[in-house]
C-alpha cells in the first residue's frame, strides 16, 4: 500500500461500508456510475460510515480526476435523504500487474485496513446500473450475514458465451453451487471474506487479470463461505467492452478455472449434485438489444482449427473425440452441430491435459479457442429462433450433462494422478 | 615359456652364414663347381630368410605379451564399468521413482520442456540414463587409457579439452530446438486464431529458422568450418529476403496489389461484421 493511500485511509480510520470501482479510462461512463453508487448508499445505508474507493489502472482520460469532481448537488431530486455520514472518495492509482484483479487487490486491502464489514465491487463501464444494485449487492452481506453476493443479469441470448457454455456448467458441476453468473463483474462481500482474499499469494497469476471474477467465486464456494446471489436486471456496457477482446479474456478467465481444479480437488470429487443458492431481488424481464453474431466467421475459424490444431488437441482428447471434431469440421455451413456432450468431454479432456501440463498451458488455452467458437456457432444457429427463456432451458440441460459426465472427469483425473 | 631374443644386429645363424660367405680361402678352391656353388648360395639365402623370419615373430610376440597386460586390463575395465553403470542406472531408477520424481518434475515444468521436445522418456529414466551414458564414456576413456598406446593418450587429452566446446555446442542446439517448438506452436495458434490460411506454414518457418540458426550457432562453437557457415548463413538468408524483395516488388507487383486490396475489402468487411456479442 502507498504512502499517499495510507494517509488518506487513516483520515477515514474506519468504515461500515466500501464499495470499490476499478477503472481504466473509463471517463465516458465512470461518472454515473459514482452517481448511482453515492445515491444507493444515501437511500439504502443513510446510517453508515461508506467509502467509495476507485482503483484506476493509470487512466490518461480524466478518469481519476471525474471521480473527485462527481456528486449529488441535491438528494431531493433522486428521493433520497442527505446521509448522515459524508461518503468518502478515495482515488487510487493501483500498483502491480495491470489488470482487473491487481485493482481489486487494493481494493481488499483498503477493507482491512477500514475494517469494513461489507463491501461491493461495480465495474466502471456500466450503463445500466442503479442505486438499487447497492441495497442488492450490500443488503444479503450488511443485514443477512452472507459472505458472497453474486450478480444476477438479464442477458441477450448470446451474451455471455464463455459463463454459459463454460464458466457456469462446469463451476455447477464441480462445487455444487448454481451461482448463474459467477464472473459478472459485480458482486458484493463481507470484510472478513476480503481479508481470507488477501492471504492468498495469486497477484502474479492471471487472477490478477480476469481470472478474478471465477476466483473470488470459487474460493467463496469452495471454502464454505455463504453464498447467495441478487437478481439486478439488465447488464448494459459502455461500448468499449473489454469482452471484444476474447484471446487475453478466454484465456485468463479458462486458465484460472482450470488452476482451481487442481487446488479444489479434494473439494469437488466429493460433490455429487449440485444445489440452487438464495436468491435476492425482484425479479422481471427485459427488452434488450439485438446482438448481431457471425456465425460464418466462428465456423470459418473452427475448421481453421481442425485442420492446423489437431496435432495439439490430439495430445488432449480422445482418439474418438479427434474423429468426431474432424466430421464436424467437413459438414457444410446450414448442417453444422457440435454436440453438447462432445463438448462437455472436451473440457474435461482439456481440464486433464492442463493439469497434466502435457502441453505448454497457455498454448492449450489458446488453442481451445476455434473449440470454443465452434461450439459457439453452434449454439446460435441451434437457437436462433428460441426464446430467451428457452435458450435459458437449453443452459439448464448443459449443466445436466456437465454433472453427469462427472464421474468421467474424477476417473480420468484419479488416473492421471497415479 | 618364450625365450626372448635380443636383437643385436645379426642372429647366430645369420652371422654363421656370413661367416662362411666371407672366408676368402673357400671362394679360392679351385675344385668347387659353380653349380655346387650356386646350391650353396640358395641354402645360405634360406638360413638368413629362416633367421629374418624367427626374429620378427619373436619381435611380435614380444610386443603381444607386452600389450597382454593393458590388454586384459582394459577388457576388466570396460565388463566393470557397464557393471557399474547398469547397476547405478537400476538404483537411480528406483530412487527417483520411490521419491516421485516424476510429479516433481512435472510441477517445475521439467516434464513439460521434455515432452514439447518430442522426448519419450519420463524425466526419471532420462535422468538414469543420463547417468548410466556418462558412466559408460568415462568407462570407455579409462578403457582406451589403459592400453597405454601414445596415438590414443594424445586423443583423449585432445578430446578433453574439446570437451567444453562440445558441451556448449549440445547446449545451444538443445535449448534452440526447444525454443523452436516452443515458437513455432506458438506462432501456429496466434494465426489460426487470426484466421490466416497460411498458419502452418507461418508455424513452421518460425520453428526452421530458429533450428537452422541455432545449428549454425552450433557448428560455429565447435569451430567447424565458421567462415563457410558465416558466408553461407548470410547468402541463405540475404538471398532468401532478396528473392522475396524481388517477388513482391517487380514479378508479384499485381499479385501483392489485389492481396493488398483483398486485405483492405476483407478489413472493412470484417469491421461490418463483427461480433457484438460479450464472451464473459
Amino acid at each position: 500500500m502507498g504512502k499517499s493511500l495510507q494517509t488518506q485511509l487513516e483520515e477515514i480510520k474506519r468504515a461500515d461500508i466500501l464499495i470499490g470501482i476499478p477503472s481504466y479510462n473509463n471517463v465516458r461512463t465512470i461518472g454515473h456510475v459514482v452517481r448511482a453508487v453515492t445515491a444507493g448508499l444515501a437511500k439504502y445505508f443513510p446510517g453508515t460510515k461508506a467509502v467509495i474507493f476507485n482503483s484506476d489502472g493509470g487512466s490518461t482520460d480524466g478518469t481519476q480526476e471525474e471521480v473527485k469532481r462527481v456528486q449529488i448537488e441535491d438528494f431531493k431530486t433522486i428521493l433520497t435523504s442527505y446521509p448522515v455520514h459524508p461518503i468518502h472518495k478515495v482515488v487510487n492509482p493501483y500498483h502491480g500487474i495491470p489488470g482487473k484483479g491487481s485493482a481489486f487487490r487494493a481494493i481488499f486491502e483498503a477493507a482491512r485496513f477500514l475494517n469494513a464489514k461489507a463491501c461491493a465491487v461495480v465495474d466502471s463501464d456500466l450503463r445500466s446500473i442503479t442505486p438499487e444494485w447497492m441495497d442488492l449487492l450490500l443488503t444479503p452481506v450488511y443485514r443477512e450475514g452472507f459472505d458472497y453476493v453474486a450478480p444476477l443479469y438479464a442477458r441477450h441470448k448470446f451474451d455471455g458465451t464463455i459463463t454459459n457454455s463454460i464458466v457456469y456448467p462446469l463451476t455447477r458441476a464441480l462445487y455444487g453451487k448454481r451461482v448463474r453468473q459467477p464472473i459478472g463483474g459485480d458482486f458484493g462481500f463481507s470484510g472478513e471474506l476480503a481479508k481470507f482474499y488477501l492471504t492468498k499469494d495469486v497477484w502474479e497469476t492471471d487472477v490478477a487479470r480476469f481470472g478474478i471474477d471465477i476466483w473470488m467465486t470459487t474460493l467463496a464456494v469452495a471454502e464454505g463461505y455463504q453464498v447467495c446471489q441478487s437478481y439486478l436486471g439488465a447488464k448494459l456496457h459502455d461500448a468499449k467492452d473489454p469482452g471484444s477482446d476474447l484471446g487475453p479474456m478466454f484465456v485468463q478467465v479458462v486458465s484460472s478455472v482450470y488452476r482451481l481444479m487442481a487446488d479444489y480437488r479434494d473439494s469437488w470429487e466429493k460433490v455429487k449434485e449440485s444445489q440452487p443458492v438464495p436468491t435476492f431481488g425482484f425479479h422481471y424481464e427485459v427488452g434488450l438489444e439485438p446482438v448481431p453474431v457471425n456465425v460464418g466467421r466462428m465456423i470459418h475459424s473452427f475448421r481453421l482449427g481442425v485442420k492446423d490444431l489437431m496435432e495439439i488437441w490430439q495430445k488432449a482428447l480422445q482418439q474418438e473425440s479427434a474423429r468426431w471434431l474432424e466430421s464436424i469440421g467437413h459438414m457444410s455451413e446450414e448442417a453444422f452441430f457440435f454436440p453438447q456432450d462432445l463438448w462437455v468431454q472436451i473440457i474435461y479432456d482439456f481440464a486433464i491435459a492442463y493439469r497434466n501440463g502435457s502441453v505448454h498451458r497457455d498454448h492449450l488455452i489458446k488453442s481451445m479457442i476455434p473449440l470454443y467458437l465452434g461450439r459457439v456457432a453452434s449454439f446460435v444457429r441451434e437457437n436462433g429462433e428460441s426464446s430467451a427463456r428457452e435458450v435459458e432451458e437449453k443452459i439448464e440441460h448443459l449443466c445436466v450433462v456437465f454433472e453427469e459426465m462427472k464421474p468421467y472427469l474424477i476417473e480420468r483425473w484419479t488416473e492421471a494422478e497415479k | 615359456m618364450v625365450e626372448f631374443v635380443e636383437f643385436s644386429g645379426l642372429t647366430p645363424a645369420y652371422r654363421q652364414a656370413g661367416k662362411k660367405l666371407n672366408k676368402p680361402k673357400e671362394l679360392d678352391k679351385p675344385e668347387l663347381s659353380s653349380r655346387a656353388l650356386q646350391k650353396k648360395e640358395v641354402k645360405d639365402m634360406g638360413d638368413v630368410w629362416k633367421g629374418a623370419m624367427v626374429d620378427s615373430l619373436n619381435k611380435f610376440l614380444g610386443k603381444v605379451i607386452t600389450f597382454l597386460p593393458n590388454l586384459l586390463a582394459m577388457i576388466t575395465i570396460l565388463i566393470i564399468g557397464f557393471l557399474i553403470a547398469w547397476v547405478v542406472k537400476i538404483i537411480l531408477l528406483r530412487f527417483l521413482k520411490a521419491v516421485h520424481f516424476d510429479r516433481a518434475s512435472e510441477r517445475w515444468g521439467l516434464a513439460q520442456i521434455l515432452s514439447k521436445g518430442g522426448m519419450a522418456y519420463s524425466p526419471a529414466n532420462l535422468l538414469s540414463r543420463f547417468f548410466y551414458w556418462v558412466i559408460v564414456l568415462i568407462t570407455l576413456i579409462l578403457g582406451i587409457n589403459a592400453l597405454e598406446v601414445a596415438a590414443t593418450q594424445n586423443f583423449i587429452a585432445r578430446f578433453f579439452n574439446y570437451l567444453p566446446n562440445l558441451f556448449a555446442a549440445l547446449l545451444i542446439l538443445v535449448v534452440g530446438y526447444l525454443i523452436a517448438i516452443f515458437l513455432g506452436q506458438a506462432t501456429l495458434i496466434a494465426a489460426v486464431n487470426a484466421q490466416m490460411e497460411t498458419a502452418r506454414l507461418l508455424g513452421r518457418a518460425v520453428r526452421w529458422f530458429i533450428i537452422i540458426l541455432s545449428l549454425t550457432m552450433a557448428l560455429y562453437h565447435l569451430g567447424i568450418a565458421e567462415k563457410v557457415i558465416i558466408v553461407a548463413f548470410t547468402i541463405f538468408f540475404g538471398g532468401l529476403i532478396l528473392a522475396l524483395s524481388v517477388a513482391f516488388g517487380w514479378g508479384g507487383r499485381d499479385l501483392a496489389k489485389n492481396f493488398l486490396e483483398k486485405l483492405s475489402e476483407r478489413r472493412a468487411k470484417g469491421t461490418e461484421e463483427k461480433d457484438q456479442i460479450s464472451h464473459i
